[in-house]
């Protein structure tokens, strides 16, 4: 074979093994706490409701700290060098050691297997949150959300409508099944972490975990034209008999003024 | 080599058709479309029009004229070049399409509703038609390269004939559909149809307009190899695609 | 007088054409800049300040995004800082189709022209630089003048993807061969083969919300059968791409001033080469989901997505460490040029590695359209990007007209951008973070975020006044500023072979380049 073919060859044969040795360090890292089981045999293990907000400010703060390094590092070999290597007579010239064929190989393929581990431990951490993030617990409360230029619509599963402003009691998961009936939206609850996009002729969702009686502020944050910066909302987190008992009373009131119209009509 | 940068050095190189195209592109392209669409002007939208089209063929002549009689900075670059730009040019096809597959394996029900019978025999006709002027343009170029200028003229005709074609069969065939009531805002199927028809139409429009450019210097005696091969290759280019709008659009139902 | 203005007008010598361009991309962030000190007004307090229409602000903001990206950035990179240096770079006597490029110069001139008409047209656009469907397609705006300025732009950007391709395939000097281009070159190369496999299909996308618009098709009309995350993913499937387009030119430029004011060679041209600018080149295509995390697409293409993005930083990684490391045992002086192109290194740092947790999918979840990302496009775009443009002028300054600018103030200048891009662009990330929404014209309902937007403004200020500074003095030396002589600052690359400003034909003789020969060979041979 070829002198420069079987270079080539050795240098590729050494990514693949560096790439399989860093794929294996992240998932050694990553512990995968989801469990395998048969379908149907899911309540074997109460499963705790995942707390998004923690999760998020965890793997927030991890890679704070890991990008935080990693610039430093650079940043201090930089001035290092910049202080180190200052012109010191108007005639010297630089001098650069030429790298052999090794050394040249080596300075693409270290770097390239620690920044891909790097890369890969952040990508199964992201991974399993984002796990948290799509799976909705069984037990919840589930709510329609129609986004229009420029209002926050909810309806309860009885039927109760509200405005701009979401009821909710602690203690219990929210599910939110978003739609738009114009352009796209995007509700956002800074203090919960979680947004996601409403847009014509797709439903998504997001979901929460409210724990203690409260306001936050819902916002749009996808562009929606004139009035995008005023569209928001108010998130109600209220004590669960509470809830309950505004829940009642506006279905109640839904039912009253449904008997109205059909008895008046 | 060097006696030639001898003698550009102190003629400064300048055109102006470049800067008269892109002028002519400017009235006859956004300003007309704003002024007809936009603000419904039609006065403003036919000015702007009779002041870019001309502008533009004018551009294009003066354009062809000085490259036939300067001498190219570099020879026998222009084929790679259209290489790279059919390259561009097949990105824009493969955009449709992915649209076009994407609306179509999502939909729930497909053809959606209001779709007539697309003819099935015409656009085989078609296929004939454009495969014939690849092979006929490729024979122009090889009387060309026997210096045949005579023999690549007729060839060239044939080829452009031929092209001419295809473009009154796609007419035609629109003119049958629109009255049917099928039209680009019937569905999202009238949509794709319409649109990568259409693109395609514009494109072997473009190769007939660039077969133009090299017939009208050929019958006076002057002929831009450069040109004609790329000029041939861009008209493969446009015949490979119709293999996809065929296959796509017209007989995958 | 009219004979001068005949030749540069319509001029087909490069380097014309790109004193061209950069006439026309510095009109254009003039303009943009003003519309962002605009912007900045309106944002000094909560509640409606210099406008009481939030129309008009996203009107600015539209023309800010818009001009910015597509009349200033990619054409100061690959419209003046290619032309000018390319063709002289590789020891040619023009681009390979020189009428081809005054094309390309004048549809840029066209899509400036059209851009601009924003500020006269009655319904002028207001659909932000991504121009997302079905807004795009209900505003009052004029969403056809968004269109045809994507449309010219990108043809001018084609034309000339496939004139420098040509160019620099086909007429290198003799005997130069792939590994003795220089960075630079090399970056201009693969941004205009980024530009040609992904403008058109920004220009289709456009094309789709015209239509959709004007003529009544239903590409994004749910109703329909359309679907309105198409556009989105046309549009990113090129817009990510073209972040690589404006990265890569301008990290080729830092390259080639870091090796002339540290007289040292590229460290390990091969893996910046391969590793480096190939790998974003293969990478750059299949990252666009993550401006699509919040909208609810496919789990697989959201988390196989992150995973590529990710690795994005492993190229770049590569390209810092061939950067960093070409200042290794050199010879450092600090200009004017090599104090913008070292700032990129620590611009570029807090840019691209606050695009770490944004690449990771469950973190954007909440970062997603937060003012977090403006904080990371404006250092990595704006002020890397900005400042390896003002760099690589100061840096070819001598060479286009002959004199020497005024270094003092050019430090100064320089300084006082410095501290004040920081000032805008910092407090911007932990705006975000306080839960700010982009693209707000009020901010009434975070009153937690006034005090960073005071800091915002007044950063605004300080970096048009230095940005002011540098335009005068250019404006400046190129009056009375000192003569240069041909060879300022020593380098060995071909450009500074030649005369200051070159002839037409910019060699007197084309180059004849032995096998060892190298745009950076400093210290073994003199
Ligand atoms: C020049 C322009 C430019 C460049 C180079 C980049 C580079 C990167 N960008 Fe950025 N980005 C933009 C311009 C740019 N971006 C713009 C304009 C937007 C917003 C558009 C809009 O919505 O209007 C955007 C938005 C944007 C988003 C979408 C956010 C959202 O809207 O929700 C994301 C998400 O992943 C992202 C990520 C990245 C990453 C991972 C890189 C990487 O390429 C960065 C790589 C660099 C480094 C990582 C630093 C150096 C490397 C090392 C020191 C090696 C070691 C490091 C590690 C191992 C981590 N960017
Ligand atoms: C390369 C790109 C680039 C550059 C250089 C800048 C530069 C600046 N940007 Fe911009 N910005 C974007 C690209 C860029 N931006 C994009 C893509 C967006 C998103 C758009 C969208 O959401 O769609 C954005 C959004 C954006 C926002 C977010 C608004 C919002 O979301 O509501 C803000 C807010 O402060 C801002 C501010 C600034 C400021 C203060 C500067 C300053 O650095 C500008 C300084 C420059 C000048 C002040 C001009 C210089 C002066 C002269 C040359 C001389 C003067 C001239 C004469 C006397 C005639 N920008
Ligand atoms: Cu709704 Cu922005
Ligand atoms: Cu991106």
């Amino acid at each position: 074979m070829a002198e420069p073919m079987k270079r080539w060859l050795r240098w590729a044969g050494m990514v693949l093994m560096l790439t399989a040795l860093s794929g294996g360090m992240a998932l050694a890292q990553s512990r995968v706490e989801t469990q395998r089981v048969l379908p149907g045999e899911w309540q074997v293990e109460e499963r705790v409701i995942p707390d998004n907000v923690s999760g998020w400010d965890h793997l927030w703060e991890e890679i704070l700290i890991d990008i935080t390094v990693i610039g430093v590092i650079f940043a201090l070999v930089t001035f290092w060098f910049l202080f180190r290597y200052r012109r010191r007579d108007p005639d010297q010239e630089g001098a650069m050691p030429k790298l052999s064929v090794g050394q040249a190989v080596g300075w693409a393929v270290i770097p390239v297997f620690v920044f891909m581990a790097d890369d890969f431990y952040l990508a199964a951490q992201g991974w399993q949150l984002w796990n948290d993030y799509r799976s909705v617990p069984e037990d919840r409360l589930e709510i329609r959300l129609e986004s229009a230029m420029w209002t926050w619509d909810y309806t309860y599963p009885n039927g109760v409508k509200t405005f701009n402003e979401l009821r909710v009691p602690a203690g219990k998961p929210v599910l939110l099944r978003m739609t738009s009936r114009d352009t796209i939206h995007s509700h956002w609850i800074p203090d919960y972490r979680v947004k996601e996009d409403s847009m014509p002729g797709r439903i998504t969702y997001i979901w929460f975990m409210p724990k203690v009686p409260g306001e936050h502020v819902v916002t749009c944050a996808e562009y929606c034209g004139h009035l995008h910066s005023r569209m928001k909302g108010k998130l109600i987190v209220m004590a669960p008999e509470a809830f309950e008992a505004w829940y009642e009373a506006e279905g109640a009131k839904l039912q009253q003024a449904k008997l109205e119209t059909t008895g008046g009509a | 080599m060097s006696d030639h940068a001898a003698v550009h050095e102190h003629a400064e190189e300048v055109s102006i058709w470049p800067a008269v195209i892109s002028i002519g592109i400017l009235f006859a392209v956004p300003f007309a479309f704003s002024f007809h669409f936009v603000y419904h002007n039609g006065l403003y939208a036919a000015l702007s029009l009779g002041l870019g089209v001309p502008m533009i063929v004018m551009g294009i002549v003066g354009w062809v004229y000085e490259a036939l009689h300067s001498e190219p900075v570099a020879e026998g670059l222009a084929p790679p070049a259209m290489g790279w730009f059919i390259l561009a040019e097949a990105l824009i096809f493969l955009s449709f399409f992915a649209t076009y597959w994407v609306v179509r394996l999502g939909a729930p029900v497909w053809p959606p509703e209001g779709t007539v019978e697309l003819p099935k025999l015409m656009p085989l006709v078609m296929t004939t038609v454009l495969v014939t002027s690849s092979f006929t343009i490729h024979f122009a170029e090889g009387r060309l390269a026997q210096g045949d200028r005579r023999g690549f003229i007729n060839w060239l005709i044939l080829s452009m004939l031929l092209g001419l074609a295809f473009i009154s069969m796609s007419a035609y065939e629109w003119n049958h559909l629109l009255h049917e009531g099928f039209t680009p805002a019937t569905n999202i199927f009238g949509t794709a149809f319409y649109t990568i028809t259409g693109f395609h139409g514009a494109h072997v429009i473009v190769g007939l307009g660039i077969f133009t450019a090299m017939l009208l210097p050929a019958l006076r005696g002057q002929v831009n190899e450069g040109l004609v091969k790329s000029g041939s290759l861009y008209w493969h280019f446009v015949d490979i695609i119709w293999f996809f709008v065929v296959s796509q659009v017209y007989f995958w139902v | 007088m009219a004979g001068v203005l005949r030749e540069w007008l319509f001029t087909t010598d490069h380097k014309k054409v790109g004193i061209l361009y950069l006439i026309g991309s510095v009109a254009a962030f003039a303009v943009a800049g003003i519309m962002a000190l605009l912007m900045r007004a309106e944002l000094s307090a909560p509640g409606p300040t210099i406008t009481a229409n939030p129309s008009q602000y996203n009107v600015w903001l539209y023309f800010h995004g818009a001009a910015m990206i597509l009349g200033f950035q990619i054409p100061a990179l690959t419209g003046f800082l290619a032309n000018y240096l390319v063709p002289l770079q590789i020891g040619a006597k023009d681009v390979a189709f020189p009428r081809l490029n005054a094309l390309s110069v004048w549809l840029f001139f066209a899509g400036i022209i059209l851009a601009l008409l924003t500020f006269v047209l009655p319904d002028p656009p207001d659909v932000m630089w991504t121009g997302y469907p079905p807004y795009s397609e209900i505003t009052q705006g004029n969403t056809a003048f968004y269109s045809f300025t994507v449309l010219l732009l990108g043809f001018a950007s084609i034309l000339g993807g496939v004139n420098f391709l040509t160019t620099i395939a086909f007429m290198r000097a003799p005997g130069m061969g792939w590994n003795q281009l220089n960075i630079f070159t090399w970056s201009v190369f693969a941004a205009f083969i980024l530009q040609l496999i992904f403008v058109p299909v920004l220009g289709t996308a456009v094309t789709m919300i015209m239509f959709d618009k004007y003529l009544g098709t239903n590409f994004f009309d749910p109703t329909q059968g359309g679907d309105v995350l198409i556009y989105q993913n046309l549009f990113w499937f090129y817009s990510h791409p073209a972040v690589y387009v404006i990265f890569l030119p301008f990290i080729g430029i830092v390259f080639d001033i870091v090796a002339t004011f540290a007289r040292n060679r590229i460290f390990n041209y091969k893996m910046v080469v391969y590793g480096g600018i190939g790998g974003i080149l293969l990478l750059a295509g299949e990252v666009w989901i993550h401006h699509l995390y919040v909208t609810g697409m496919p789990d697989w293409l959201r988390v196989g997505q992150m995973v590529t993005t990710l690795m994005i930083s492993v190229p770049v990684g590569l390209m810092f460490i061939g950067l960093v490391g070409t200042l290794y045992k050199g010879s450092i002086t600090f200009n004017t040029p090599m104090l913008y192109a070292l700032s990129v290194i620590f611009l570029m740092l807090i840019g691209g590695l606050t695009g770490i947790p944004l690449a990771v999918a469950s973190i954007d979840i909440n970062l997603s359209d937060s003012y977090f990302i403006p904080g990371h496009f404006h250092y990595v775009m704006a002020v890397a990007g900005t400042f390896a443009i003002f760099g690589g002028i100061y840096y070819l300054f001598p060479k286009m007209t002959g004199r020497m600018y005024n270094e003092k103030l050019g430090k100064t200048s320089f300084w006082i951008t410095f501290v004040g891009v920081n000032l805008v662009f910092f407090p911007m990330m932990m705006a975000g973070l306080e839960g700010m929404p982009r693209r707000y014209w009020d901010y009434s309902q975070f009153p937690q975020v006034e005090g960073l937007h005071h800091l915002m403004t007044a950063g605004a200020v300080l970096v048009a006044i230095g940005f002011f500074l540098a335009l005068v003095n250019w404006i400046q030396a190129l009056f009375k500023g000192q003569p240069a002589g041909n060879n300022p600052w020593g380098s060995r690359s071909l450009e500074w072979t030649t005369a200051s400003p070159p002839q037409h034909g910019n060699f007197p003789e084309i180059p004849m380049l032995s096998k060892d020969w190298s745009p950076y060979a400093y210290g073994s041979s003199q």
